[in-house]
Formats: structure tokens, C-alpha cells, sequence
């Protein structure tokens, strides 16, 4: 706290010079002073009535009416005060939550991250980076001793806590999952109804569910209305969309799910996504599906990792360090 | 962005709600508040325009996921119309295309 | 002027009877010896108690007394009314919470600007509201 009387001298010496002097350094000064007195949480009616106070004493005969004036000005200023303190309240409670956040982010990180298994035919890339503190977006790589590899990824609707909380539920849903391998029509099946059982009827989730063969290199895949992604062909030289079609969990308890095959040729890529890649607004409109393949293919001599590290970086750029929406980027290719 | 919600009567005689702008985590609030108590009617008949709605994202998608789980408990119907290609993808995506009526609107009637 | 030893009471109906409120809280804070920035905030206390009634608890009293708590003096402002009560006191008390204008309004204002605050509130029964105030 500051002492009051000391702000009266101080207040009252800065004033009398400025009025003998009207020069810019005593300005200068009572502005320190000021930042000084807000450091300490002096509020704007204290200093107006300091400043009043003052007047009367270096104005003992002042028209009656100037001095009204400055009692009116004080009623005006009151609620001024109660609105600057509040707001200092406000910012303190701000705070206090952004630190409960940040140890909910720091819970779902160690929750989220799933270890990228290294695997003698495939080179992984992942990036997954949260618009807000928290996101709502999942992934996860399982590796069985079969050599089998199963690959998820997930979009909740919305983004931040809600999505986040949403998106806990699925990672405990997917860990109860049997140990032995699961067809992955299957696996969006019982999710679904899971989903569809617990989460708010606007609420849903988007998931690609992937299971690799490694020794006869076959992905078998399957969809629940997940941003499709890409399958790039070596022999071809093309990227096409990795297309699968399913509804969104949480939609209707009693549906399936189509599964898919694809067989992977050394040197082919397997690009999964969420929405948050393909939503990227930028200055020119949205981003589109194709400018992201050109990102890739750009980059495509490079290893996984580096690829998707290097294209979140340029979209990040793209819309100016901005993102709109959880963004999560995996690379899957097969080695030469 | 902004959304207008204009309201009305559909020629099936049901409501009508057209969506002009953006329907995005901002203003999917306002059509939730404004659908959901549309549908909530035993029987309810609602059809939503969306020739205007230049912007979807899946906050939208959620509120009409929403809309059509009450629809189906209320012996409703919801029927969906004037669908840009970028929201006509969204809805193939996500399987809603299979699930809700979709259907085209000749641009040049409605004028 | 008479020396304010009762307590003054005033009924809330219209917005007039939040002046004459305000005017008799001055007055007694005045008397008492209270500095204008006191003044000005006792008044403004006042000022929100009389109108959270006006707005949603009419008709209501603003009782305005001078207390000696052991040498210390002071001004205890108490608003009581049988309005529909408050449901969540918690929420009400929160900043940032008010369904009547912006910033630095409301009961957590009231609580700023005075020393002591204190609020009995039962649904569908009414609120008493006291809030107390002492000369340094």
C-alpha cells in the first residue's frame, strides 16, 4: 500500500511545479507517478480527491462553483473506480484459471501423446497441435506382436475443454478395447455406441481407424466421417483421396461400418488429417484440399517427421499464426 | 462472421428456416436455440434453407445432428435444402447425407 | 441541523425515493464526518442497494443509522425487502456477474465500497442486505 500522505506531498509538488512550469518533464514524471499509485492499487476517485483536496488548499477563495464542479466530477468517478477494480479482480481470477488449464493441458498431453512406434518398413510422422489450450483431436498408434499396427484418428466437434473432456472419454473407451486384434469396422462400431450412449446429443466424433499389416503391407480401414485423407502412389505419382465412407460416431447407435483395403508399394504414403488442416482461412479464403497435397508433395524426399513439422509450420504461417481449430497431421510411409 | 436466421412457412406447409452467412462455433448458438425449439414439437415439420450459407464448420454439423435426433423422437420430419457444394461435402463426410432429406431447390423458384 | 441520532428509514417504490435514499445517506455521512470520496461512496452504495430493490423487489426499506462499535463510528446501511429473493448468493457476489449494466455494478460493488457487508437471502421470501462503513 502507499502511504496517503506521502501521495498527497508527492501528488502536491508535481502539480505546483507543473502549474508554475507547465513544463513536459513534470508531465513526464506524474505520468511514473501515476503508473506508481496504479501499482498500488490506487484508485481513480483517490486520486481525484487528492487532487481536489489540493486545489482548495492552493485555492482557499475558489468560486464556489468550480469547486461543485469537482464534487460532481468525484460521483462520476466512483463508479469508475468500482469498474477499475473489478476489472483487476477479474484479470487475478483470469489468471488463476488459465493455471487450472494449463495442468488440464499438461493431464490430457500425457493422456494424448502416444509413442510413434519404429518400425523397420514404415517411417511415421506426427504433429497434433491444439487451436487453444486444449484440444479435441486424438490419435494413436498401437503396435501388436503379430506386427500388426493400428492407427486412430479422431476429430471431436468443437474445440477447447468441452472437446477436450470429450476426447478423454474416447481414449478410455479405445484402452478398454480387447487386446487382441480388432477388425477395425468393428472397433468404429462398439465406439460409436459408446459415443452415442455418453456424449450430448450435438456433440460428436469424427474418427479414421486403421489397422497395418506389416508383413503383407495391407491397410485395412474403415471411417466414421472423418476428413478423408491421401493415399499417394509411387507407380503413379499421384496423390488421391483415401476414400471411406461412414458416419460420424454418436449419430445412430445401430450403424455399421464399410471396411476398406488398400495394399501399400514401397515408397507409397498414407496422409491422415483432421479438419483442421483442410480448415486452415486464410487471407485469400479457405485453404484447399489440393494446396495441401502441393505442401506435401513439395516436401515429399524428406522423412515423415520432417514433412509434417515443415508443412504445419508454412500453414501456420498462412494464417498468421492463427489456428482455427485442432490441427493434426500423420504421415505414414513406406519404406524403399 | 454473422448469421441471419429468417423464418417462415415451407410449401409443405412445415417451418421454413433460412440461414444467411455463416454458421460457424459463434453462431451456431443462435440456430440451436432458435432450431431445437422448432423440432421440439410432437410431429414437428422443419425444412432449413442453406442456399445462403456460405460457411459451415462441424459446430453446425452438430446442431442439425442435434435438430435430427429430436426430429426422429418427435415423429418429425427435417428436410435440408439448397446445399453448396463445400456443405454438401461436409454432409457426404459425415454420413448425414444418408440419414436427413436432402433436397435440391431450383434457385430461379425461390426468387 | 438536528443531530442524526435515529435511525433514518426510507421506502423504495419509484426511482425518487433512491435520491431522497442517497441524499439521507449523505447527509447523516456528512454529519459524521466522512471525507467527500467516503461520501461519494456511500451514496453510490446506497444508490445500488435502492435500485436492485426498484428493479426487482419493490416495494423494499433503506434503513441508515449511525453505529458506535466500541469508539469505532460509523454508518450502517441495511436494505431489506420481500422481493423473490436471491436464488444463488455465490453467483450473485461473483464479479462479472450482473443482469443490470456493465462493469463495477451490482453487489459486489456495494461490497467494495463499504467496510463490512453481510446478506441474508431466501427464495420467495426476500433479501436483507447490511452494509456497514467506518470514519478512520
Amino acid at each position: 500500500m502507499i502511504d496517503q500522505e506521502q501521495m498527497y506531498e508527492r501528488y502536491k509538488r508535481l502539480l505546483a511545479e507543473y502549474m508554475e512550469g507547465k513544463n513536459e518533464e513534470t508531465l513526464y514524471n506524474g505520468q511514473l507517478f501515476s503508473r506508481h499509485m496504479i501499482e498500488c492499487g490506487v484508485s481513480p476517485e483517490d486520486v481525484l480527491s487528492v487532487h481536489i483536496e489540493i486545489m482548495r488548499e492552493f485555492f482557499p477563495n475558489m468560486d464556489e462553483r468550480l469547486e461543485s464542479s469537482f464534487d460532481f466530477l468525484l460521483e462520476a468517478m466512483i463508479g469508475y473506480g468500482l469498474a477499475y477494480r473489478e476489472h483487476q479482480n477479474l484479470r487475478f481470477k483470469q489468471r488463476q484459471l488459465e493455471t487450472e488449464i494449463d495442468i488440464a493441458a499438461n493431464v490430457q498431453q500425457s493422456l494424448l501423446v502416444s509413442a510413434v512406434p519404429e518400425i523397420d518398413s514404415l517411417d511415421i510422422g506426427v504433429i497434433s497441435k491444439p487451436a487453444k489450450k486444449m484440444s479435441g483431436d486424438y490419435y494413436h498408434f498401437v503396435r501388436d506382436e503379430q506386427n500388426f499396427l493400428s492407427i486412430a484418428i479422431a476429430d471431436v466437434i468443437g474445440k477447447g475443454i468441452p472437446a477436450a473432456m470429450c476426447m478423454s472419454m474416447i481414449k478410455y473407451a479405445m484402452d478398454s478395447e480387447p487386446e487382441q486384434r480388432t477388425k477395425p469396422s468393428a472397433v468404429l462400431e462398439n465406439l460409436n455406441r459408446v459415443v452415442e450412449q455418453n456424449v450430448d446429443p450435438s456433440m460428436f466424433i469424427t474418427m479414421f481407424y486403421g489397422l497395418y499389416n506389416e508383413k503383407e503391407h495391407r491397410l485395412y480401414y474403415a471411417s466414421a466421417g472423418h476428413e478423408p485423407g491421401f493415399f499417394y502412389s509411387s507407380q503413379k505419382d499421384r496423390f488421391e483421396e483415401l476414400t471411406a465412407k461412414g458416419r460420424v460416431l454418436g449419430l445412430d447407435r445401430s450403424t455399421k461400418y464399410r471396411e476398406y483395403e488398400k495394399l501399400i508399394m514401397p515408397g507409397d504414403m498414407i496422409v491422415l488429417l483432421s479438419d483442421g488442416v483442410t480448415e486452415c482461412r486464410t487471407k485469400k479464403g479457405f485453404i484447399e484440399r489440393g494446396e495441401v497435397v502441393d505442401l506435401i508433395r513439395k516436401r515429399m524426399d524428406r522423412s515423415a517427421q520432417e514433412i509434417v513439422d515443415s508443412v504445419y509450420k508454412e500453414l501456420e504461417r498462412l494464417q498468421e499464426f492463427q489456428l482455427r481449430d485442432d490441427f493434426t497431421l500423420i504421415i505414414l510411409k513406406r519404406r524403399v | 462472421m454473422n448469421l441471419n436466421i429468417l423464418q417462415g412457412k415451407a410449401k409443405d406447409g412445415g417451418e421454413l428456416l433460412i440461414l444467411k452467412g455463416e454458421l460457424d462455433a459463434y453462431t451456431a448458438p443462435k440456430l440451436k436455440e432458435t432450431l431445437l425449439e422448432l423440432v421440439d414439437i410432437e410431429g414437428a415439420s422443419v425444412t432449413l434453407d442453406l442456399s445462403d450459407t456460405n460457411y459451415m464448420d462441424s459446430t453446425g454439423i452438430g446442431v442439425i445432428i442435434a435438430a435430427y435426433k429430436k426430429v426422429c423422437k418427435n415423429n418429425g420430419t427435417l428436410i435440408v435444402q439448397g446445399l453448396t457444394p463445400r456443405v454438401e461435402r461436409l454432409f457426404d463426410i459425415t454420413g448425414l447425407s444418408d440419414i436427413i432429406t436432402i433436397e435440391d431447390i431450383n434457385k430461379e423458384e425461390t426468387r | 441541523m438536528m443531530m442524526k441520532n435515529a435511525p433514518s428509514r426510507v421506502e423504495i417504490h419509484n426511482e425518487w425515493d433512491i435520491v431522497r435514499a442517497r441524499q439521507s445517506g449523505r447527509d447523516y455521512a456528512k454529519e459524521l464526518g466522512f471525507g467527500n470520496v467516503d461520501q461519494a461512496r456511500i451514496a453510490t452504495a446506497i444508490s445500488e442497494l435502492a435500485r436492485n430493490i426498484y428493479l426487482y423487489a419493490k416495494p423494499g426499506v433503506i434503513t441508515i443509522e449511525v453505529i458506535d462499535d466500541q469508539g469505532k463510528k460509523g454508518l450502517a446501511i441495511t436494505a431489506k425487502d420481500d422481493g423473490p429473493g436471491i436464488n444463488d448468493l455465490r453467483q450473485a457476489m461473483e464479479d462479472g456477474y450482473t443482469t443490470s449494466g456493465g462493469l463495477g455494478a451490482g453487489l459486489p460493488g456495494v461490497k467494495r465500497l463499504m467496510d463490512e457487508f453481510d446478506i441474508l437471502s431466501e427464495a420467495g421470501k426476500g433479501t436483507k442486505i447490511t452494509a456497514r462503513k467506518y470514519l478512520r
